[in-house]
């Protein structure tokens, strides 16, 4: 398994990808700005591009031809995933740092980059990520529906805690009001966020291997 | 034991199917798949590679069955897809450096070995080595993880006659040792009377038979005769064709009446394949 991941970040994914999370991340320093855009463009970006690779490179044949099980090959696959989103969560969340610091006054309309606002981040990408590679799976190689279904469930998802932060009175005091400077509550929604984001993946992955023993090698 | 035991493996697709496919390589032989484009070569090499899932019967290599110990027997089984590339914007050794990796008796000697033997250079990418190199590449990184059992599909597609010739050198030099066996499929059979011990010849999804190479080409006969004497064999020929000169069709041998005038000889595996494909049009 760990030869496959191996495989994956120095044969599958173009270095590219690993340098756009610090390119995305910069943008955390526009002040006021919708922040759910900077994680958002992992999904745009990185994951149509990264699937198409492996797509045209014949990955999945190279892969089986390997001496590996379809299991390894599933959550190598995942593993992969996980390791360039937490990537983008993390520069993000380092550069949300110095957006307090160079914004000390800052009257935000969006989220605004605290802890909780991340673990929110979190539960986007869970849901992306069970969407999208549940789909996927199905074939092994058709990226196309399932990044646009996934993408789209995850920008509904972000419009809608959005709009909810605004309008709903109890969620606009925890991210706009007294509850932003609540550390423990940021902190709570944030390992929230993370648990579900864990669990999702677990899920997808029972889902992805049931669906990919079915796939024929073609 | 047997190298590769292909037992009754049956494959339903909507529109097509490989029914009952059952032969045995032996240890230390070349065997050549042979059938038209289409036939269910490549699903049986699938089958056996545990790509695809069977709707029937196994498969075992060197006595194991592949189902069960698919991990173990990869790391015996180097393989080879004349059409397929893989990461062809890499360099060589990069590629080689990640496969590497997966096996537990890789031998870096025996690598630089076949690369030197093979001329091949190692910071070339795969997309700018000829067809012939890649599949030189491919065989490179499987004997030196000490792969016990070749399965080429294609192998020699697409190759000029030089370095098709100089790949079938390779193989029967591999097999000298009596430890590397050989399954080779191709619609190219003048490759496989060259090099190929045994025969296993399939045709729309069924094994017509699977013999040593020469007992296979002698259990048939191709006849010859004015149109006439056509109406005598008409009913045993496996298909035939006509033209101003008369006719030519196959024949199992055992059908044939040596006693009978006409002239027979002993066919080569591309006119044994042409008149089963004939079958099968005249069938349609």
């Amino acid at each position: 398994m760990y030869n496959l991941v191996m495989k994956d970040l120095k044969l599958g994914v173009n270095p590219w990808f690993f340098a756009l999370p610090l390119f995305t991340g910069v943008l955390m320093l526009i002040p006021g700005w919708i922040y759910f855009l900077v994680p958002l463009y992992f999904c745009w970006l990185t994951v149509p591009n990264v699937f198409g690779g492996f797509k045209s490179q014949n990955d999945l044949m190279f892969s089986m031809m390997m001496p590996v099980t379809k299991r390894d090959i599933v959550k190598a696959r995942i593993i992969v995933v996980v390791i360039l989103e937490l990537m983008h969560l993390f520069v993000a969340m380092i550069f949300s740092f110095f957006t307090f610091r160079l914004y000390p006054d800052m009257t935000y309309y969006f989220f605004a980059p605290h802890l909780g606002f991340w673990g929110l981040c979190f539960m986007m990408l869970a849901i992306f990520n069970i969407i999208l590679l549940s789909m996927y799976y199905k074939t092994a190689y058709k990226y196309g529906a399932a990044t646009t279904a996934s993408t789209a469930a995850a920008m509904l998802f972000a419009g809608a805690v959005q709009w909810a932060g605004i309008e709903s009175p109890w969620l606009n005091d925890i991210f706009y009001g007294a509850g932003a400077d609540n550390t423990a509550l940021q902190l709570s929604i944030l390992i929230a966020g993370m648990v579900i984001f864990i669990a999702f993946a677990l899920i997808v992955y029972r889902i992805a291997i049931r669906r990919f023993h079915k796939v024929e090698i073609l | 034991m047997f190298a590769l035991d292909v037992r009754n493996v049956t494959k339903i697709y909507p529109d097509f199917q490989i029914k009952d496919v059952s032969f045995q390589l032996e240890k230390g032989y070349i065997m050549g798949f042979i059938g038209v484009n289409g036939a269910g070569k490549t699903t049986t090499i699938k089958s056996i590679l545990n790509m695809i899932q069977v709707d029937g019967g196994e498969v075992c290599i060197f006595g194991k069955k592949v189902s069960e110990h698919e991990l173990e027997l990869k790391q015996e089984i180097g393989c080879a897809f004349g059409d397929v590339d893989f990461y062809s914007r890499s360099k060589i050794k990069t590629l080689t450096q990640i496969t590497k990796k997966f096996y537990k008796n890789w031998n870096d000697e025996t690598y630089y070995s076949y690369i030197k033997r093979f001329k091949l250079d190692e910071n070339k990418k795969v997309a700018e080595l000829s067809t012939g190199m890649k599949v030189k590449y491919s065989l490179a990184l499987a004997l030196s993880h000490g792969a016990k059992l070749l399965v080429l599909d294609e192998p020699t597609s697409g190759l000029d006659p030089v370095s098709r010739d100089d790949l079938l050198d390779i193989f029967q030099e591999l097999i000298v040792g009596g430890e590397i066996s050989i399954l080779f499929s191709t619609h190219i059979t003048s490759d496989l009377e060259k090099c190929a011990d045994f025969i296993t010849f399939i045709d729309n999804g069924r094994i017509v038979a699977s013999s040593e190479k020469n007992e296979f080409m002698e259990s048939y006969r191709l006849l010859s005769g004015s149109e006439g004497r056509l109406s005598e064999v008409k009913e045993q020929l496996i298909s035939y064709k006509t033209n101003s000169f008369g006719f030519t069709g196959l024949i199992h041998a055992k059908d044939f009446d040596p006693t009978s005038n006409l002239e027979a000889v002993t066919p080569s595996l591309e006119e044994i394949m042409i008149y089963f494909a004939k079958r099968g049009d005249s069938h349609v």
